[in-house]
């Protein structure tokens, strides 16, 4: 149902009561309900997962497998103790948000969350995140998506109806200023999208409000002399296709380019190897829905790759066109439009060269799946991380982020309070 | 700038000559049922001449077991995709004879793609009449004699500021071609050094006013954005005489804010008092000799659609396979322009589109629209062609 500004402003109101409240009950409480509705939320049989499943994929364009299996995997890791090992870890323990000795982290009393994309498992912290400070949320879900942050409110409400009543969902389509006005009021403000969507928000968002944004992503996959051939071979290529094909390569988290350090033919063999388990893949985890303006690129990019071939570049492309996927093997390290959807690149690059061809992504990259680097693998993080890397782990891994990655490079509960200082002694 | 024809291939020659003659002959009326014959047989001749002599497209129409002796029809001519003519150069002629070359928009450091020419003959000749149908159409049916003469505006660089943009080609072209027919003294250009010259413009607008004389309003979209904001800024709101009209083409990114085309229209009815119903988009890419037009001031009374000359058709097809969708469906738009004989004749775009009555809409790139994901790719993908 469409929320009128009204609405907006209603709910808001709504929000500083139950906020209020909120946070006269002691923190530990409040985190260990949170802890149990992470708990289930990651039991594949709870009726929240079953209900994503159902639900996401009409909406979202996901096929159910890749809803199971990638939730599976996101929620791994994203045990309730997590959680509270996440508060200590950032905030000190909840000591900390209940009035301790140390550093005092103060929850803003209304979180205004801006949901993006159609990927679960981001919407479902972001909107634990600031319940877990205390700070009552209100949420847009993006149009993709209007399912995940339904289900969650509703297991916060089945689990601890006083936390649910401090999430409220609004929903306002795109153009409706006076609402998105309203919505922007919030205390603190959470924008996810692309940098023109982040630039618009962070222009109405002024002090003392504060503005946590995460921008749109990208990830690759870089592959050593030691894993282009054998079993390692294998191994890489299968966590690679598994990165892609979660979420049909459209979270920041999957993998749009394979930088492979050897020669052209090292490259092929990645390539081949790539096709082959995107392949195999497919059947478990088949591809979801396409629409005509992505199709229309991943048409354009694939025939203009069988150009290059066809002008006598050293170009191949794998994958037929009635398969759900396409790897095309370039001859440089030049990275190119990525159209999604199980649309791969693998680039040789010299050993010298890792780090120029990804510099054009240097401010954009989130995650990189490393094999094969043997012992020269600490010099190849350093310069990752020095890239601006978030997340560096094996292929097969980048769509299972710990609940406490540090997302765009911050922390998770840090951005959304405010901390004092106590040096009293 | 010289128009003079390709030389040295008589094959070539002969092609030229048979669309020349067929430009030549159009005057602006609808389909006959022989055109598609006389397209069908162009076009083959066409498709065979250029795959003996781009090789390049040879090997790609190979690859896909498309061979001019198998050609069923001129829509199984494999297109080449836009995204090509930035890493390609894609000649039927030696590069030794090159005389020109067109160049995409881009922004700094981003490829940009090239049309590679012999000759300007056949760009020329093509882009008159289809101008003139579709934007001038009293032209046409007054055998070149207008009840009065327009002044024309071209929100855009002269050719000699930007030699490698065919829009601005294409304006000097219009200019000098139709200069009998126009009131000269107040035709021109009105971009220099890369930003409308507002006062001159705003002169030659209000003297044409006050004379009561009508004005053709040409140029991109953004250039449009920019003239509104300028008189906005002024407090400003002409009413151009009857008989104006605008034509838009392009798109906005990184140049203007961004409206719909019907918001433009209407920006532009409220800011120069061209009716939203004589405002023409036309649909061209630097990668093609021929343009498509809205059909509004050439088919009043019928409903808004794309409609080109008849040496170029659109196909709309489906991306995955190539093969036409049913009347009405989305897909991408291949264009087929027979006055591209000394490159390729067939491109894919990356636009979407679907066909109306006997033309089509252009539905875009879904640009604005909320990614499903968080990858940059998604937004990587939306950087465009547009044309300037």
């Amino acid at each position: 149902m469409t929320s009128s500004a009204g609405d907006v402003r209603a709910a808001v109101s709504r929000l500083r009561e139950a906020g209020a409240r909120l946070r006269r009950r002691p923190a530990a409480e409040t985190l260990a309900a949170l802890a149990r509705v992470l708990d289930a939320w990651r039991d594949p049989a709870s009726r929240w997962r079953r209900a994503l499943e159902r639900e996401l994929p009409g909406a979202a364009g996901f096929t159910s497998p890749v809803v199971r299996e990638g939730m599976a995997l996101a929620l791994a890791g994203w045990k309730g103790e997590a959680l509270l090992a996440l508060v200590d870890r950032e905030l000190g323990g909840p000591r900390a948000l209940d009035g301790g000795d140390g550093t005092l982290a103060s929850p803003f009393d209304v979180t205004a969350t801006l949901l993006a994309g159609a990927l679960p498992s981001p919407s479902l912290l972001a909107l634990l995140a600031p319940l877990a400070v205390r700070s009552a949320v209100l949420a847009r879900p993006s149009s993709h998506d209007p399912v995940t942050a339904r289900l969650v409110a509703e297991s916060i409400t089945a689990e601890d109806a006083g936390l649910g009543a401090c999430l409220e969902i609004v929903s306002f389509p795109r153009g409706d200023d006076d609402a998105l006005g309203v919505f922007l009021s919030g205390d603190c403000v959470v924008a996810t999208g692309s940098d023109a969507t982040v630039r618009a928000i962070a222009a109405r968002v002024q002090p003392p409000q504060r503005l946590v944004t995460y921008g749109h992503r990208v990830s690759v996959g870089l592959v050593g002399p030691e894993a282009t051939h054998g079993e390692a071979l294998g191994a890489a290529a299968r966590g690679l296709a598994l990165d892609v094909s979660l979420w049909d390569q459209l979270g920041c988290l999957s993998p749009v380019s394979v930088l492979v350090v050897g020669d052209a033919r090292a490259a092929v063999g990645v390539a081949d190897a790539l096709a082959v388990a995107l392949r195999d893949l497919a059947p478990r985890l088949p591809r979801g829905r396409v629409d005509p303006a992505a199709a229309a690129v991943l048409a354009q990019e694939r025939a203009a790759a069988e150009m290059r071939a066809a002008a006598g570049r050293e170009v191949f492309v794998r994958g037929g066109r009635d398969e759900p996927f396409c790897v095309v093997c370039e001859d440089d390290a030049t990275l190119r439009p990525a159209p999604l959807h199980r649309f791969v690149r693998v680039h040789p690059v010299g050993p010298d060269g890792i780090g120029d061809a990804l510099a054009p992504l240097a401010s954009h990259l989130a995650g990189v799946a490393v094999a094969g680097f043997g012992a020269g693998e600490r010099r190849l993080l350093r310069l990752l991380a020095d890239l601006g890397a978030s997340r560096l782990c094996r292929p097969g891994r980048l769509q299972g982020p710990p609940l406490g990655w540090h997302h765009d490079g911050q922390g998770v509960l840090l951005p959304l309070v405010r901390s004092t200082d106590l040096e009293l002694d | 700038m010289s128009a003079r024809l390709s030389g040295g291939d008589p094959a070539r020659a002969d092609l030229d000559a048979r669309v020349l003659d067929w430009i030549a002959s159009w005057r602006g009326e609808p389909d006959a049922p022989e055109d598609e014959v006389r397209f069908d047989a162009l076009a083959r001749d066409l498709f065979a001449f250029q795959l003996e002599r781009c090789a390049p497209w040879a090997r790609f129409c190979a690859a896909r077991g498309v061979t001019p002796e198998r050609l069923a029809s001129w829509r199984d001519i494999p297109p080449v995709p836009t995204a090509s003519f930035k890493e390609i150069a894609l000649r039927s002629f030696p590069a030794e004879r090159e005389v020109h070359v067109f160049r995409t928009s881009g922004t700094t450091g981003e490829r940009r793609g090239e049309l590679h020419l012999d000759t300007l003959a056949l760009y020329d000749a093509s882009v008159v009449p289809s101008f003139v149908a579709h934007v001038l159409p009293e032209l046409a049916r007054a055998d070149g004699r207008p009840a009065r003469r327009l002044a024309l505006r071209a929100l855009a660089p002269s050719p000699g500021e930007a030699p490698d943009s065919s829009l601005s080609h294409m304006f000097g072209v219009l200019l000098r071609r139709l200069a009998p027919q126009l009131d000269a003294a107040r035709s021109g250009f009105d971009v220099r050094g890369g930003a409308l010259t507002f006062e001159p413009l705003l002169a030659a607008l209000e003297s044409a006013c006050a004379d009561d004389v009508p004005v053709a309003l040409c140029g991109t979209a953004f250039a449009f954005v920019h003239l509104c904001d300028a008189l906005a800024a002024r407090g400003v709101a002409l009413a151009l005489p009857a008989g104006s009209r605008a034509f838009e083409t392009g798109g906005f990114k990184a140049r203007s804010r961004e409206l719909t085309r019907a918001a433009l229209r209407d920006a532009i009815e409220g800011a120069l008092g061209v009716p939203a119903e004589r405002v023409v988009n036309q649909y061209g890419m630097t990668e093609l000799a021929s343009q498509f037009h809205d059909s509004v001031l050439r088919f009043p009374r019928t409903p808004r659609r794309k409609l080109g000359p008849p040496w170029a058709r659109v196909r709309i097809v489906d991306p995955a396979t190539g093969s036409d969708v049913s009347p009405g469906e989305v897909g991408v738009i291949v264009v087929v322009d027979l006055a591209s004989t000394g490159s390729v004749c067939a491109i894919q775009t990356a636009d979407l589109g679907l066909s109306r009555e006997d033309g089509f809409e252009v539905l875009g790139r879904a640009e604005g629209a909320d990614a499903r994901g968080c990858s940059l790719g998604a937004e990587a993908l939306l950087v465009g062609d547009a044309r300037a």
